[in-house]
Formats: C-alpha cells, structure tokens, sequence
C-alpha cells in the first residue's frame, strides 16, 4: 500500500518532469531530469533524459554542418572573387601604356586581340590621352598575330575618338598578314595614319613635336609610367 | 518655369571668349547658349572661343550638332572655335553614335586649345 | 496597342513622365543614376544615357510627351537595365526607313533612332499610325 508522502513525491517528481519537458520545447537542451530515487518512475526519467541527450546531438550536428557549408561558400566566394581579380589584372598586364618623350603615348600590344581585350586597350588609351595632356599616341600592334573586323572597327573607333579628344593616334606594326585582312574584309583604314614600323611612328611623331616646340630638341629622357 | 532657367557663363579673357558647360543641358539651352556665343562674337569682335565640355558627362546628337554648328557659324563670323576637354566616355559614344563632328577642332585641355587659337590667329 | 509588354519578372524601378525640357533631364539623370547602381562601367552609363536621350528627345518633339519606364530583370542571363518609352503621338510612318543612318524628317534631324541602337545591347520598337510609338532599349552589364 502507499503512503501519501509517496503518493505526493510521485506527484512532485511528475511535475518535475513536466517543467523539464515544457523547458526543451521552449528550447532548452541542457536541463535534464533530476532524480535520486530509484523507482517505477526512474525508467521513465531516464528515457526521458536519453531522448533530451539525442535530440540536442542531433541538432548540434545540425548548426555544425550549416556553419560548414556556410564557410565553404564564403571560401568558394573569396576565391571566385580572387579568380575575377586576377582576371582583371591580366587583362591590363597585357596592355602596359608607356609613356616616352614628353608628348608621346606608346601603347604597345602583344598577343591576340579579342573584341573584350581591344574596347579595355581603347578605354585605357583614351583616359590615359587626357590624364597625360599627350597628343600624340602610338599604337603599337607589331607584336598581334592578325586581327578580325570587330578588332579593327575597334581600333579604328579608338583613332577616331582620339581625334575627337584631340590627340593624333598612330598605328604602328601592321603585318602583312594583317594588312591583307584587312584589305579583304574592306575596312576603310584610310583614316587611320599607318606606320610600318614603331621607328617610323616615333620619328613621325617627334618631328610634330619639333614643329610644336619651335625647332627646340627637348633632351634624351625616357619616363616610364606603368599602368594601373 | 523660368526661374529655373540658367545662363551659361561667357568670360573674355584676353582676345578670347571662354565658355564652362558645367550643367546637363537640355536642347532649349544648348540653342540659346549657340545664339548667345554668336551674339558675343559679334559684340566683342573676339577672333577664338574655347568651350569647355571637361565636366559634361554626355553629348548625345542634338548638342553634337550645336556643338559643331557653333564653330561652323562663328567660322562665317571669322572666330575660331575649339572644344576642349572631352570625357573618353563622350568621345566614344558620339563615335559610336556615328556624330564624328569633321571640321570642329578639339583640344585636350584648356592650355592646348590656346596655343592652338594662338597659332591659328598667329597665321592669319 | 503596346505590342512590347513587361515581362512579370521584371522589377520596376521608376516611372517617369516626360512633358517638359526638365523632365528629359531629369530622366536621364535617373537613367544614369541606375546605370551607375547595376554597376556598369563609366562608358556603359554613358552610352544608356545618350541612347536614352535620344528617345525622350522623340517623344518630345515629335509626340508632345510621353511615359518612360524604368525597369530590371534578367535577360539572356545577366542582369539587365530595361528603359521603356511610350507615347501617344502620331505613330512612324515607316520604321525601316526611320532606322536607316541619314534619314531625316521635320526639321532635318531624323529620329536619331539608329545611332541609339548602337548603343544598347537590344533595341524593340513598334509604331502604329495615330496611335503612338513604343521604343525599349536594354543594357546589361
């Protein structure tokens, strides 16, 4: 038979059960079921504190592998955003503006013109035209293989706007593979001043320069201005 | 409507006049300031204009076509005109834009559209 | 009559209206300005700019005013500026000839229509004859 103070502990102990399963809904998962008797109720408690014990595993498990995926995107993102700055960088490593004399702009070009690559060597030229004053500028394609008619309207976009800026833009350097192309697809050079050789066009240039200056040779200097 | 309306400054330094477009215009003001630059020519007898477009972040057809009938009109009135100052970004649109404005001079900057109305009235 | 209709995933960003000199201004101030925030480079804003003020320059002069909307969405995969102008004025006559370099009308200025094609990436454009114009441009990124 009972007595009422097991009666009452049982009641407590219930309670106490019931309190520490509203806590876990409510989002405690550190509270367990306290209990120093041993009794009917302690299979109950235990099952109780083993399944509290799953769940906060399984959910820490949870939060683990969204903090992984989360920094495996921030990594992926970094490194896409490296990837596109590398791009970036190459694309204007390829196209170094030097600046020689004190009037004169030599863009030298190297390797194979894409459309993209040609309008980035435009703009740069062009800032580079009114944030140096020069007013001559060679273009220098001797180290281009060939050229498509997109990257020749380019080129010939950029003399044109040059003009408009005020400046005179040379091109220098054109292969003869090139020159054929270009007579073939029937693009119009004859607005562009044409230089075989870099040679020609630095003496060309420096000869307006002279006619600029008052028959006066400014001296032997060379500044060399990477771009950035 | 026209207390909005603004009039672009016109400066006589020495023989020349100069002229800062430093607003967005819109076509109404780009006729006036034409007739206006025509009116001082004729006034002061100035023999060279310099416009400065440094700060006008675009050009489309209309202004193109004031800016190049300017200088063809004070031609007729013996002035030079010489533009200076032109953004890349301008220059590239109005070539793509097919406006490629023969005949108007331009320079890169203030100095260098001086030394050219210098040599061009030094000439005359 | 609009046969250019938004597409539903489009967001609209403004709506402008064209009845005066300011409002063209004011409007390609706004272009510009979105341009600027979708992130296109300094040549890009200018060249949705200029094609831009030629179409409002249409709908003033030659349809007393218009209607521009500003939208953007997704177009052939990138991320697109998409400049509608819409008016009620006296419709082209012939749009192929208006497209063509060197076409004037009325006061010897054309539509300037094709210069601003080459400016935009997509250009759609449908008249009707007393009923109106619609010109949409796109620029992406």
């Amino acid at each position: 038979m009972e007595s009422n103070t097991e009666i009452k502990n049982a009641k407590t102990r219930i309670e106490h059960i019931e309190d520490v399963l509203s806590s876990v809904a409510a989002g405690d998962l550190d509270i367990r079921i306290e209990s120093d008797i041993e009794d009917d109720l302690t299979g109950i408690e235990q099952a109780i504190n083993l399944l509290i014990d799953d769940l906060t595993h399984e959910l820490k498990k949870s939060i683990k592998m969204k903090e992984d995926m989360e920094d495996k995107l921030h990594k992926i993102q970094d490194q896409q955003k490296t990837i596109l700055q590398q791009q970036e960088d190459l694309m204007e490593l390829s196209s170094p503006v030097s600046k020689v004399w004190d009037n004169i702009l030599i863009l030298p070009v190297i390797g194979t013109l894409d459309s993209q690559r040609t309008q980035i060597m435009m703009e740069n030229l062009l800032q580079k035209i009114v944030t140096t004053g020069c007013t001559t500028a060679i273009l220098d394609i001797t180290g281009v293989p060939t050229v498509d008619t997109q990257v020749a309207n380019h080129l010939l976009k950029t003399v044109t706007a040059a003009r408009l800026l005020g400046a005179e833009c040379i091109v220098s350097g054109i292969s003869p593979a090139i020159a054929q192309t270009i007579v073939h697809l029937g693009i119009n050079l004859s607005q562009i001043l044409t230089k075989a050789t870099l040679q020609d066009a630095m003496i060309y240039s420096m000869k307006k320069n002279e006619q600029l200056v008052d028959g006066k040779v400014k001296t032997n200097y060379i500044e060399q201005d990477d771009n950035k | 409507m026209d207390f909005n309306e603004k009039r672009i400054p016109i400066i006589k330094i020495r023989d020349y006049l100069i002229v800062s477009i430093q607003v967005d215009m819109h076509d109404r003001l780009a006729l006036q300031l034409q007739t206006q630059i025509l009116e001082e020519i004729y006034r002061t007898g100035s023999k060279g204009v310099l416009i400065d477009i440094s700060t006008l972040e675009m050009v489309d057809s209309f202004i193109g076509r004031v800016l190049s009938g300017m200088a063809s009109m004070a031609a007729i009135m013996d002035a030079a005109v010489v533009i200076v100052g032109m953004q890349p970004a301008v220059a590239i649109t109005l070539v793509e834009l097919g406006l490629e404005m023969p005949g108007v001079d331009t320079a890169l900057n203030m100095e260098l559209g001086m030394e050219m109305l210098e040599r061009r009235l030094n000439k005359a | 009559m609009l046969e250019i209709v938004s597409d539903k995933s489009w967001e609209l960003l403004e709506k402008c209206p064209i009845h005066n000199e300011y409002d063209i201004v004011k409007a390609r101030q706004i272009v510009r300005e979105f341009a600027k925030r979708e992130g296109m480079g300094i040549v890009d804003q200018t060249r949705i700019t200029t094609a831009v003020s030629e179409l409002f320059r249409n709908m003033f002069s030659y349809a007393s005013g218009g209607e521009v909307l500003i939208e953007k969405g997704i177009v052939e995969g990138k991320p697109t500026l998409i400049i509608t102008c819409i008016d009620k004025g006296p419709g082209i006559d012939n749009i192929e000839l208006a497209m063509t370099d060197g076409y004037t009308s009325g006061g010897g200025m054309g539509y300037g229509l094709p210069g601003a094609k080459r400016l935009v990436d997509r250009f759609e454009i449908y008249s009707e004859l007393n009923k109106g114009t619609t010109v949409r441009v796109m620029k992406w990124k």
